[in-house]
């Protein structure tokens, strides 16, 4: 098959706007599995072709900036497949969740409109609820192909230029699919949002242009570390590091990140969180390790140890939140702590870890975001302090996030432990070769950082679903099956990885193993 | 042929388990009724195809089966089934077996039977892949599976109703109240029990470093991993750290606390994992590793610190647990406190063993000890389950004079509690523990001294605190509780017949096997000896003689003399006090301060259970907040965020003053401004 690159990236940007006009002039049904086949047609491609192994396309493009290339290899076919795969049944969940915010902001603006007085007019008094969320749901559905398109361009391209454009192209989409469907200040918040990943995109641009400048191609390909002087290189890395820290939302960097996912809608913070923080990650392999193993040789130690700062941070500050959705997006900054504990492992198993490790948070805290979803359509609150004993209202809900609390704890036989135990043995393995007791310390700490994490997974789960059940929930019932389905997906999923982990690890221990004998080269 | 269907029925042992597990639900939408039944019947096929391997695994040594499993780094999952293993997988197998059918019984009333028998399925499943499996990784999940089914059955009840709490109500030890609610208990437990468990992992990967395998089988053929780590100085840390494991699962010290919360869950769960099964993998892990690290120090490697550190670790529990045991007033509690001290016991002989000259001897009474105590106490908590059962409360005091309305339970327990004393020569706790003691006696380390007096100690207390228990439960006049159930109409009478029959088979078991019981040491100990030799080269200084010995030979007159005087003195303590009670207990206590001190000091669980959430609960909590509040509410978000929003403003507000559209001062800058462009041109 030919242009299969092309057309999964560039397929859900055509048809966004058919995805608007289906709406305005159908529904919110159609419009949702007009846009699921859309992307379940594209995963499929994509799955269809992490079997068949590693892939490439090339366009021109301009004599500039080189290339316009696409690239599946074991590190990037993996991020596409879970971004495909988590936005393609999120779609699914979107639909009753969204409808239910839409319904939401229409009463709210219908109850301005009252207070306003009946002199002003407006567009609500000439259109009808079920107009209104027509209209929505097509500006949402479009909005959220685009959003997909940004983040799978992004871990496919094979040039610099191209990969920040795509990584701009991302943020579009989420700052409006934030500022419209958003909760709480959510104007300001998307903005906040906007400001700070721009900031964190402009500090990467520049690292770009450095290297692109000294080696006078953009091409990945081309990308020669020799060709820059050594002083430069490390000027850039930093730069290109401290960028992706900012999408990773790594500690110090985290401040937008507890507001974005907080305020967005469920969908899209289950989106957010585990595909395209994690993209941060595909930055740190891609652009640090494979391409400037010098540079890596000298930051290694650093990433492991704001690893661990990172991962400790984010999960203390999630022992201290009430809001449900503000707690994981603390405890995603932790999960990002790990997987960039793993990154400055400096070893095979340690790499594999980390990338294990963005599979499982996608899994896992993909779990958590729709039970948080199920909490706000369901029981119409998100503090956890007015939650409990939810466990026999919504079973299904529960044993969901179960399973994805154990996924992010890393418990036997999800998905979790799979990434956990390579990420940890790798940093003790690299600390038993280079000797080095700075980072016997760090691996115990990450170690016992993990006892954090599973604090305040279980102390969340005893708060919501077990205990006394508060006398106002007596009413709630369980989600529908367009939330739940998806859910018990990804339930299935976490176990199925966590027991047989070779579907992913064929692939990624091959592309670490190539990527690790260059830093070994050095010494 | 018949190779592939021993290693097919060894894969069977633990996949049974797994497959029940997975059919409850199912099986729950057509009847919630039939489920126990069905999960009973599961488990006895399990248990069944367990005993099937016995005697295969008793000729023919072990059956090592692996498949390819992980393939990208080569890792490989396997059934490791030698002696060590099949015994243990039959006395998990079998006790679990009898406690379904109490089970069936004990939760015949509970509306959540699906996922009651779901976890129980998925607990013996995970308890016999740590049984069977041939390496460490593979252990490990059945490892975190249990302690997983452990977590889900001991906040099974998670509704939180006042009756399944443990503790007494409004009870402060220092400024702490120790009254906790099961997912309170479940969630201590699984964190506790996870400190233990990320101290394994890291001597696993420790191992896995050096050796590149998980495998025991590997481990022992090839050991020049264990030399390259001592020689870095890593060995006995990395064993210790696997020991670390061991000592979170099976509660012992410092991390013993979870143990006694662990009791909020249905009973038949107390029996069966906090008694029986799950609090053993600790010990099983130490069985597993200790012949390997005795190998080595054939080779030269020592490894008698690992040792030393085993049994201090089982004396210092034994006795604290044991002490605790004396004054609870909750049934079940103080049988947990009784659990953890006796496997406190098979540590202590696990550890003896490594320092001794013949290892086989303590590993036998390690083992030997641990059968027993499955047994009579499996049993002992059965039976205090169908007293709670019957008398609607967990505590002892409000029972009392239950001699005559339930002979059965009566007689039960008392043959359990017998073998958990140690009554002399009729009852395989006597046995065990004397075989533990003369492993002790005769180890001739510069720690067997104390450690068998520790051990003596403990087990006056073991037999003072069992005949309380019998005392104040059977003996004596009824209590107010139960006198107003009668009044109000309900009649305290047996349980039904499928719960008093399954501990009632224990019970019996423990006697007569008991009775038998130095015959039954005897063959445990050859075929140990027979197994150590043959896969670990651990040759046995006893097994000549054995042959040729007489009966009584084998036995040391110290240590049996020492254990009939413990068991004497502890119960006569216990029936001056509880049975004939010719002293009363309470006025005892507070004759004096020195009693009336340690009594506190004891009931209040030695402060380690305070100590433990104020160090490492409350005030983190409370340093937590503070950085919370100060720094990421201050720092970040007010100085970065707001911080950047009001530059922003400034700036802009600066800005905007200049644009003052007043010619003049238009002018005037720029004036200024080519002046000194003016002025570095020609400068």
């Amino acid at each position: 098959m030919e242009y299969i690159a092309l057309q999964v990236v560039f397929l859900p940007l055509l048809l966004s706007p058919l995805a608007y006009i289906l709406g305005k002039k159908l529904g919110p049904t159609i419009t949702m599995w007009f846009a699921f086949s859309i992307l379940a047609y594209c995963t499929l491609l994509i799955i269809h072709q992490f079997v068949v192994g590693d892939y490439e396309e090339h366009y021109v493009w301009t004599e500039l900036f080189g290339e316009f290339g696409f690239l599946f290899d074991g590190l990037s076919s993996i991020f596409a497949i879970v971004i495909y795969l988590l936005c393609t049944i999120l779609a699914l969940y979107s639909k009753p969740y969204m409808i239910h915010k839409f319904q939401e902001n229409f009463n709210s603006l219908e109850s301005n409109e009252k207070q306003l007085g009946s002199n002003t007019q407006s567009m609500i008094v000439t259109i009808s609820k079920t107009e209104y969320v027509n209209k929505q749901s097509g500006i949402y559905f479009a909005l959220y192909l685009v959003f997909a398109m940004g983040m799978l361009g992004t871990v496919l391209a094979t040039n610099l230029i191209e990969f920040y454009i795509f990584f701009e192209v991302m943020l579009i989409p989420a700052f409006f699919l934030l500022a419209f469907y958003g909760d709480g200040d959510k104007r300001r918040i998307s903005l906040m949002f906007f400001f700070w990943t721009h900031v964190g995109a402009v500090i990467l641009l520049l690292g770009f242009l450095v290297i692109g400048l000294n080696v006078g191609s953009f091409d990945f390909a081309d990308i020669d570390e020799s060709k820059i002087p050594n002083n430069i290189l490390l000027l850039s890395a930093i730069a290109i590091i401290i960028g992706l820290g900012v999408k990773l939302a790594a500690f110090m960097f985290h401040i937008w990140l507890p507001y974005a996912h907080g305020a967005a809608p469920t969908p899209i913070s289950a989106l957010l969180s585990p595909a395209m923080i994690g993209i941060g990650a595909y930055g740190l392999f891609r652009l640090i390790i494979e391409f400037l193993p010098n540079a890596y040789h000298e930051l290694a130690i650093w990433l492991h140890i704001w690893g661990l700062v990172t991962m400790i941070y984010g999960g203390i500050m999630a022992l201290m939140q009430d809001d449900i959705k503000r707690l994981f997006a603390y405890s995603s900054i932790s999960q990002m702590g790990y997987i960039l504990f793993g990154i400055g492992s400096y070893s095979v198993l340690g790499m594999t870890g980390a990338e294990m490790m963005y599979i499982t948070h996608a899994l896992g805290k993909g779990l958590l975001f729709m039970t948080a979803g199920i909490l706000i359509v369901q029981v119409k609150t998100r503090s956890i302090s007015k939650l409990g004993g939810l466990a026999s209202k919504l079973p299904i809900t529960a044993v969901c996030a179960v399973i994805g609390a154990l996924t992010i704890m890393g418990v036997p036989p999800t998905s979790g432990f799979m990434g956990e135990w390579m990420l940890f043995y790798g940093s003790i393995d690299t600390a038993i070769d280079q000797d080095s007791p700075l980072r016997i310390i760090i691996f115990s700490l990450g170690l016992i950082s993990t006892v954090i994490t599973m604090s305040y997974m279980l102390w969340m789960l005893k708060r919501v679903f077990f205990g006394k059940l508060p006398e106002t929930l007596t009413h709630v019932k369980e989600g529908n099956w367009y939330m739940l389905s998806p859910m018990i997906v990804l339930a299935v999923l976490t176990i199925i990885v966590g027991i047989y982990p070779d579907i992913f690890l064929n692939d990624i221990v091959p592309y670490m193993n190539e990527i690790t004998t260059k830093i070994l080269n050095i010494n | 042929m018949e190779q592939n269907l021993n290693e097919l029925t060894a894969w069977m042992i633990w996949i049974i388990p797994f497959v029940a597990a997975m059919m409850m639900p199912l099986i729950g939408r057509y009847s919630t009724n039939i489920v126990g039944y069905v999960a009973s019947g599961f488990a006895f096929l399990s248990a069944v195809t367990a005993i099937s391997f016995l005697p295969h695994v008793l000729e023919s040594h072990e059956v090592h089966n692996q498949v390819l499993w992980i393939s990208s780094i080569n890792l490989k999952a396997g059934v490791l089934a030698d002696p060590l293993s099949i015994l243990m997988a039959n006395i998990v197998a079998w006790i679990s077996f009898l406690i379904t059918v109490y089970s069936i019984g004990y939760m015949k009333e509970d509306k959540d039977k699906v996922r009651f028998w779901f976890w129980m399925m998925f607990f013996i499943g995970s308890m016999q892949l740590i049984v069977l499996s041939d390496n460490l990784l593979q252990m490990f999940f059945g490892w975190e599976g249990v302690g997983l089914a452990s977590y889900a059955l001991i906040s099974f009840w998670y509704r939180d109703k006042k009756q399944h709490h443990v503790g007494t109500e409004n009870r402060a030890v220092l400024g702490l109240i120790e009254y906790y609610s099961p997912t309170h208990a479940g969630m201590k437990a699984f964190i506790m029990t996870k400190v233990g468990d990320i101290m394994m992992l890291a001597g696993m990967f420790l191992i896995f470093s050096f050796a590149g395998t998980f495998g025991f089988r590997e481990l022992i053929d090839d050991t020049t991993w264990a030399t390259n780590m001592a020689t870095n100085g890593l060995l006995i840390p990395a064993i210790v750290l696997l020991f670390g494991g061991a000592v979170g699962k099976s509660a012992q010290f410092p991390l013993n606390e979870w143990l006694l919360e662990a009791m909020t869950g249905p009973t038949a769960v107390s029996a069966l994992i906090h008694a029986a099964t799950m609090v053993k993998a600790g010990v099983f892990l130490v069985a597993r590793l200790g012949p390997i690290l005795f190998a080595l120090s054939m080779t030269g490697i020592l490894a008698d610190q690992f040792f030393e550190i085993v049994a201090l670790t089982g004396a210092i529990t034994a006795l604290l647990l044991a002490t605790q045991g004396m004054v609870n007033m909750e049934l079940k509690k103080v049988l947990a406190y009784s659990t953890g001290s006796q496997i406190g016991y098979m540590m202590m002989a696990l550890g003896m063993a490594g320092l001794s000259e013949q290892f086989v001897d303590g590993y036998t009474a390690g083992f030997f000890h641990l059968m027993s105590h499955a047994m009579f106490k499996a049993s002992l908590f059965m039976a205090a389950g169908s007293l709670i059962h019957v008398v609607g409360s967990r505590f002892m005091t409000d029972m009392g004079g239950l001699k005559k309305s339930l002979p059965k339970t009566y007689i039960f327990v008392w043959a359990s509690g017998l073998a958990l004393m140690g009554a002399p020569f009729i009852t395989t706790g006597f046995w065990s523990k004397d075989a533990i003691f003369a492993s002790i006696y005769e180890s001739e380390h510069v720690f067997a001294l104390p450690i068998f007096i520790i051990a003596v100690l403990t087990a006056i207390i073991t037999s003072f605190y069992t005949t309380r228990m019998i005392g104040i439960i059977f003996f004596g006049k009824r209590s107010d509780h139960i006198t107003k159930m009668e009044e109000s109409g309900s009649n305290i009478h047996e349980v039904d017949k499928i719960m008093w029959i399954p501990y009632g088979i224990l019970a019996v078991l423990t006697i007569g096997i008991g009775i038998f019981g130095l015959t039954a040491e005897n063959n445990i100990h050859d075929m140990f000896s027979e197994y150590l030799d043959h896969s670990f080269g651990i040759h046995s200084i006893h097994t000549i003689n054995n042959e040729e010995s007489e009966f009584f030979d084998n036995l040391n007159i110290i240590a049996v003399v020492f254990s009939l005087l413990a068991f004497i003195v502890g119960f006569a303590l216990g029936y001056i006090f509880y049975i004939g009670k010719y002293v009363d207990p309470n006025k005892f206590v507070n004759s004096n301060l020195v009693f009336y001190s340690f009594h506190k000091l004891i009931l209040n669980r030695w402060y380690l259970n305070t100590l433990i959430y104020w160090c490492f609960i409350v005030y983190p909590l409370l340093l937590i907040r503070r950085i919370w509040r100060y720094f990421e509410k201050t720092v970040i978000d007010l100085g970065m965020n707001n911080g950047f929003e009001y530059a922003i403003k400034w700036s802009s507000n600066i800005i905007h003053k200049t644009q003052t559209g007043i010619v003049q001062s238009y002018l005037y800058v720029f004036g200024a401004g080519l002046l000194f462009i003016l002025m570095i041109l020609l400068v």
